[in-house]
């Protein structure tokens, strides 16, 4: 236990002095105050005579409600949060790689195994904390934004849903893990997650979605029924194997690869 | 002799690329090993084997009598490393990255972060971000981070490079230190021959990957070629003269001429002494040992030429 406390506590200290956090901490503060703002937009329609361009993409935001806006945030936390969990799985485990640390942890008293599961608590950590960020700053738009229809117990219902939806999505950063390690670096993993998010879209507008991982966190975005975009129990399991196959491969690439 | 580091036929072969062939060694307990090679010989190879960074293709590796293999946290509590080029993580002050070693290593003593910096003068820059040092104090932390828990194996890999010289001399004299009043046994590769000839106790010589040759000091003094260098007024009928005398000379393409034989080489007053009263005296008399470099190159070249 005391190895897995003094791995963690190692991780936390690569990461606190880093400017990375606090730039993740803005970008997930700044989303929802655009999506605050296009909504804003809609309900304007004098402010939108004069944007143009923003004023049309704005329109594509619908009803400027209070759900309709809760369901947008969720729909950030499956992509944005895919991007942005992916980032932070992709720095933490790229960057000693990127910073020729790497060498320094290999042959330690503290096995690599204990070292990927301090960094994965570490990316955890870091990505719970932008979805609070993220849902936060979300409820504060929503009031200060008088959204219509933005109530507790709407905010309430809507953090269960946005929860499970965030915490799906982390749980697809093993995968990003691996790709770190096994592309020694942080640039094959970004280029990794980039291509499951596309991946994803398309496959959900196929109708495929439920059975391709990084989909189905959207999925559980759209409303229950939808034509083409239902999940089954079947796409659990499909995740979570995901995940788990992510995390022993990650495991399998620190002990077994060779370290130039 | 205790064997503390130690190789069986330790090989690593890279698709068409043997990088380190059949390789075996022992370093004995309070040994300083210099591992000598030019770049891309194999010496980084073999330092990641023996740290299990590296898996080899055939052959075993051994430190302490344990097998070294990735997981063997075990044995890396008491080996102490430094690879190539150290870094650190650039945002860390130099005290944190040495801390997050301290605890890495489970190093209970709190000072022991404050006692290596002191050590290997990083005190005043306790504070400073790993990546705003000089590329001798980035040596110097690397050095702090494989010292700080007092290993009883070393295994460094070009330590002195971007140190000045008197950061190398510290260097030379406290590994010195460590191995011959702590015991501390230490397997350091290197490329500038002559800096390790000053402190190691035996010395390796790697050459595409193989092993060309092992020999302690005194074998190395012994091996390396001395000669004694004479030049005279006259040197064709000084040549007639010595070689007459029974001694082997040649003629160098300098025009000097050089004498191998140990008598000479030894008691040059004496061979001084003949010429002068044979009316030929010496303008020069100097008796030159080869350094390791040529040695080294020596040895190499007499590899290649007998492939």
């Amino acid at each position: 236990m005391t190895t897995l406390v003094n791995a963690v506590w190692a991780e936390f200290m690569k990461v606190k002095n880093s400017k990375i956090v606090l730039v993740t901490f803005g970008l997930f503060v700044f989303i929802p105050l655009m999506m605050g703002l296009m909504i804003y937009i809609v309900r304007n329609p004098d402010i939108s005579e004069k944007l143009g361009l923003i004023a049309a993409k704005a329109s594509l935001f619908g009803s400027a409600d209070g759900p309709a806006f809760l369901n947008l945030i969720n729909q950030l936390i499956a992509t944005v949060g895919l991007i942005g969990f992916g980032f932070v799985t992709a720095w933490v485990f790229g960057r000693e790689h990127h910073d020729k640390t790497m060498k320094d942890i290999l042959a330690l008293p503290v096995s690599r195994t204990m070292i990927v599961f301090a960094k994965c608590i570490v990316v955890f950590c870091w990505c719970l904390s932008l979805m609070i960020i993220l849902f936060v700053s979300a409820v504060v738009v929503g009031y200060v934004g008088n959204i219509e229809g933005w109530s507790v117990s709407l905010i309430s219902h809507g953090a269960v849903k946005y929860l499970i939806i965030g915490l799906l999505t982390i749980t697809l950063c093993t995968p990003v893990a691996f790709m770190a390690g096994y592309g020694r670096g942080i640039i094959a993993a970004l280029g990794f997650v980039i291509i499951t998010l596309i991946m994803g879209q398309f496959l959900a507008v196929a109708g495929l979605g439920a059975f391709f991982p990084w989909a189905i966190p959207g999925l559980y975005t759209v409303p229950a029924g939808t034509p083409g975009m239902e999940l089954y129990p079947a796409s659990g399991v499909i995740l979570f194997l995901t995940s788990l196959i992510g995390l022993l491969a990650t495991i399998y690439w620190w002990k077994t690869a060779d370290h130039h | 002799m205790d064997e503390i580091i130690s190789t069986r036929k330790l090989s690593k072969q890279y698709k068409d690329v043997l990088a380190v062939s059949e390789m075996s060694l022992n370093v004995g307990k309070g040994e300083i090993y210099g591992f000598l090679g030019l770049n891309g010989a194999g010496k980084t190879t073999t330092i990641r084997m023996l740290l299990g960074m590296i898996k080899p293709t055939s052959g075993k590796a051994f430190i302490k009598g344990q097998e070294v293999y990735a997981d063997n946290t075990a044995l890396w509590k008491h080996v102490g490393y430094m690879v190539e080029v150290p870094y650190a993580y650039p945002d860390l002050t130099v005290k944190e990255n040495l801390e997050l070693i301290r605890r890495l290593r489970f190093i209970s003593d709190k000072n022991a972060v404050d006692a290596i910096m002191d050590k290997l003068e990083l005190t005043k820059y306790a504070k400073r971000r790993a990546m705003d040092l000089s590329l001798g104090n980035a040596q110097r932390l690397g050095l702090a981070k494989a010292l700080i828990h007092n290993p009883d194996v070393l295994l460094l890999d070009e330590p002195s490079n971007g140190l000045d010289p008197s950061g190398i001399y510290e260097i030379r004299e406290l590994l010195t230190h460590l191995a011959a009043d702590q015991g501390v046994t230490i397997f350091i590769s290197s490329h500038i021959l002559n800096e390790i000839s000053r402190f190691a106790t035996r010395i390796g010589i790697i050459h595409e990957g193989m092993l060309l040759r092992e020999l302690n000091k005194q074998q190395l003094d012994e091996m390396s070629n001395k000669r004694l260098l004479v030049n005279t007024r006259d040197n064709s009928i000084t040549h007639d003269f010595l070689t007459n005398a029974g001694m082997a000379v040649s003629i160098n393409k300098d025009g000097h001429l050089e004498i191998s034989d140990n008598s000479a080489i030894e008691h040059p007053e004496a061979i001084a002494t003949m010429l002068v009263q044979n009316d030929n005296p010496p303008s020069m008399l100097n008796v030159v040992e080869e350094d390791l470099e040529s040695f080294f190159l020596r040895t190499i070249a007499s590899k290649n030429n007998s492939i």
